[in-house]
């Protein structure tokens, strides 16, 4: 079953009578237990799409399903767990109070409730702040909080919006490798981001959207494997000194070989990519004349 | 000990300045003004659910202006009173809350006497009668300003008589009885102005009361020796002073409301200040 | 049930821990502790002034309580962008708004409530000082204090319809105070057209438009009891029962048109 269905999706505002398209027909299914990266410059249409997923605003055209379920409707959501974009929480409660309140939205029964939130603030490094008023938060610690409030009560699905952004490195590390678990388990995520390197490292696969328009999707692996343009090898030489070996994709096994059979030590081979960044770059400047001929 | 200095300085600076200027304060003239109140129409719908006391609000503003003007007339400082702009802020209060009984009671204090406005504030006492039903006080006014000071002493013993059957008090039968006989309207008035001292907590109103009872007794004193003298001699003094020099009186008394006194040709005693006896001959501005 | 729940607990504890409204809270009692000393510059009603700005003190109360609150408790969560956090949880936007309302609702009461006991208080107290010939009518007294919490929570339910269809915060609060004026004036110029004079001085259009705006408004005058309690004036039971009928169908139906509103509003 596909746990997100985006079909022809289309969002027009109205900004000072002028007519601005947000979001032109866009489809995209999402499959269980898959991390999908929604890539982007700013202002490309990410934030729309996930904010009509979790129905603050309204398609013009089109639909969207979650677990099969229109996502206009409460139910919808109740397997999601979604970090919204600069999240902002109920300042005159305390960390733990805005779990609970978040846990009883959910129907978690009061039993597992307690020891889930220990659970998520210890995972999110925030047990020590826990029964402060969020009024004193500090901006990566409300993002951190956010992650536990979608974290809570162990969804199926994540949408999560540019979920590195306001954190420190260690902030960062902390997000991915809760990415990462959560695809250990078999979760769903959805989450947007313009920063390429956090799709490299986490996604399965990946969006690219320029101007309200999906312009790429492919899977990351395929993307990295076709960008390869070669491979450098570093060796240690006679004299103790390393040295660099550049080969193209068709040399190398035969270089590795003729290396070996020399008995040199090979310390490390790494390929010369066409990264993502690069993929993503390019597929934006492909995208401009088209948009600017129209 | 910088901030202990800086603070004795500005203490003892705030206590040299603040004593000179609430002494110069109260020397400085004060301006007795009673301001302008807005019409009933305007206020009704501003005033939303407040009405109440919007229309207590102008009942005390009178209030406070008439109470000092007693204190000025009492040390005799001649200031002239707004009566018209009193009597309409107290219609407007009237509209606002046509149960408030301080509005009549001060009407009926305030614009008989003085001002002679009787007819006046028999209407606003009649408006007042049609919401505050079971209240005896306004037809006692209203019996009692048609009495003293209309001299229609049928109306008088009508009103009186429907205060006494709401009251259930006796005397005041026996006061609109009186009317029919009595003509010595000096004595119904200082009877009249007992018996509302005798109700009267407010120390304004008491001071109000007293002030006029003094003034009625000594026209009355004066009066009765007037009238002796006449008998004696079949004609009224030339002035009041030969009351003292012929032994009738010890010493003229003092008008409370700052006049003088003074008997005219037909014997009848007078006095040059704002009270004026039985509104006739009132100087009120409009 | 259980998200409304929710929505009404959270929002009373935003209610409680709010500091605004704590300093109104105080200097609304400080103004309920003058009442006894104020009422005694009245000549010869010292009670029924009391009473009078008892009434009028818990009025100015509830005003200020109901607009701000009315104004701001969904205005902020807008504004703030806690909306987002919370509307996309599983909770329906009606539930969100029935459980604002009846929190803010809720709180009024709880004022009228807490006041009222301050109230018996100073009005026995002032009754004491100056033996009125008319009887403390507790029961009026508490029927304006009843009436006045259903006519604010009413002037709520306006506040919040506003601040569901502006995204301003001037509209919401000019709008209710306007509200308020005329719907506490149109009785009175309702009666004043019908009257004869009236009919003359008005046009005959501006006298339609008075009857729309008579039928239109919410009619705040209805629920003013002071005179009543002041007065200890026999109570109108069917007037009564009319106007909380009234007060029902007409806080509904600004729910209802409030909540078609919010259903259709987006969050950018």
């Amino acid at each position: 079953m596909n746990i997100v269905e985006i079909n022809a999706l289309s969002k027009e505002y109205k900004v000072k009578k002028k007519r601005i398209r947000a979001l032109d027909n866009l489809s995209l299914t999402i499959q269980k237990g898959e991390i999908f990266g929604f890539l982007g410059p700013n202002g490309a249409g990410k934030s729309t799409t996930i904010k009509i997923l979790t129905d603050q605003i309204r398609a013009t055209s089109g639909s969207a399903t979650i677990f099969g379920i229109q996502s206009n409707k409460a139910e919808a959501r109740r397997q999601i767990g979604y970090l919204p974009e600069n999240p902002a929480f109920y300042d005159f409660m305390t960390a733990r109070e805005y779990l609970s309140f978040t846990g009883k939205c959910f129907n978690m029964p009061e039993s597992s409730l307690a020891e889930r939130t220990n659970q998520v603030l210890a995972t999110l490094d925030l047990l020590d702040a826990a029964n402060r008023p969020l009024k004193g938060f500090s901006k990566g610690m409300t993002q951190r909080l956010g992650l536990a409030q979608a974290l809570l009560h162990d969804p199926d699905l994540f949408i999560f919006d540019e979920p590195m952004s306001g954190l420190d490195p260690i902030g960062r590390a902390m997000v991915k490798k809760i990415i990462k678990d959560l695809k250990n388990k078999g979760k769903t995520v959805f989450f947007s981001t313009h920063i390429t390197s956090d799709v490299e490292v986490v996604c399965d696969r990946v969006g690219i959207l320029v101007k309200g328009r999906l312009v790429a999707i492919d899977s990351v692996e395929h993307i990295m494997a076709t960008g390869i343009e070669g491979y450098i090898i570093q060796i240690r030489g006679q004299d103790n000194k390393t040295e660099e070996i550049k080969v193209s994709n068709s040399e190398l096994n035969g270089v590795i070989a003729r290396l070996l059979a020399d008995n040199v030590k090979i310390e490390r081979v790494n390929p010369v990519a066409h990264n993502l960044e690069d993929f993503f770059l390019d597929t934006i400047q492909a995208q401009v004349p088209t948009n600017e001929s129209q | 000990m910088n901030r202990l200095v800086l603070t004795i300085i500005l203490l003892t600076a705030y206590i040299a300045v603040t004593l000179p200027l609430s002494a110069s304060l109260k020397s400085r003239p004060d301006l007795v003004k009673l301001g302008y109140t807005p019409s009933a129409e305007v206020l009704k719908y501003i005033t939303a659910d407040q009405k109440l006391l919007a229309a207590q609000w102008n009942v005390l503003k009178v209030l406070f202006y008439y109470g000092t003007l007693l204190d000025k007339w009492r040390h005799n400082i001649p200031v002239a009173a707004e009566y018209y702009n009193m009597y309409r802020t107290i219609c407007v209060a009237a509209k606002l809350d046509p149960y408030n009984i301080d509005i009549y009671y001060f009407a009926q204090a305030a614009f008989t006497w003085e001002v002679g406005r009787v007819k006046e504030v028999n209407a606003l006492l009649e408006y007042g009668m049609k919401y505050r039903t079971w209240d005896w006080y306004l037809p006692f006014f209203t019996g009692f300003n048609y009495g003293y000071f209309l001299h229609d002493y049928k109306q008088a013993a009508k009103y009186l008589q429907r205060a006494a059957e709401l009251s259930g008090q006796q005397y005041l039968a026996t006061l609109a009885a009186r009317y029919y006989y009595q003509s010595d309207a000096t004595e119904m008035g200082i009877a009249f102005l007992k018996t509302m001292l005798k109700q009267a907590s407010d120390a304004r109103e008491r001071r109000m009361y007293q002030l006029r009872i003094q003034a009625l007794s000594a026209i009355k004193y004066l009066q009765d020796a007037v009238r002796k003298y006449i008998r004696d001699n079949g004609h009224p003094p030339r002035d009041l002073k030969s009351l003292v020099s012929s032994g009738y009186i010890e010493k003229l008394p003092r008008d409370p409301y700052g006049g003088h006194f003074y008997v005219d040709k037909n014997g009848k005693v007078k006095t040059t200040s704002k009270l004026a006896l039985h509104g006739k001959n009132s100087d009120n501005p409009k | 049930m259980q998200h409304f729940k929710l929505i009404f607990s959270a929002t009373f504890v935003a209610i409680k821990r709010d500091r605004l409204l704590h300093a109104l809270a105080g200097a609304s009692l400080l103004l309920f502790l003058l009442v006894p000393v104020i009422s005694m510059f009245s000549m010869r009603q010292v009670q029924e002034l009391a009473i009078t700005l008892f009434l009028s003190s818990l009025s100015f109360t509830l005003l200020i309580f109901s607009i701000l609150l009315g104004v701001f408790s969904i205005w902020k969560d807008i504004e703030k962008r806690y909306i987002i956090s919370v509307l996309s949880m599983p909770i329906k936007r009606k539930d969100y708004l029935l459980g604002k309302f009846a929190a803010i609702a809720l709180f009024l009461m709880f004022t009228v409530c807490l006041m009222g006991i301050i109230g018996y208080g100073t009005i026995t107290f002032a009754a004491h000082q100056y033996q009125s010939e008319i009887p403390v009518s507790w029961p009026n007294i508490f029927t304006a204090m009843l009436m006045s919490g259903a006519k604010y929570i009413l002037l709520a339910v306006v506040a919040l319809l506003f601040s569901v269809i502006s995204t301003s915060i001037f509209l919401p609060i000019a709008g209710t105070i306007g509200i308020f004026l005329a719907g506490s004036a149109t009785q009175g110029l309702y009666e004043y057209i019908n009257s004869g004079s009236g009919a003359q001085d008005i046009s005959l259009t501006g006298q339609y438009i008075i009857k729309a705006l008579y039928y239109l408004l919410p009619n705040f005058s209805a629920f003013d009891y002071q005179v009543y309690a002041a007065y200890a004036l026999a109570l109108p039971l069917d007037t009564i029962f009319y106007t909380v009928c009234y007060w029902l169908i007409y806080t509904s139906f600004l729910l209802f048109c409030a909540s078609i509103i919010f259903e259709k509003k987006e969050f950018r």
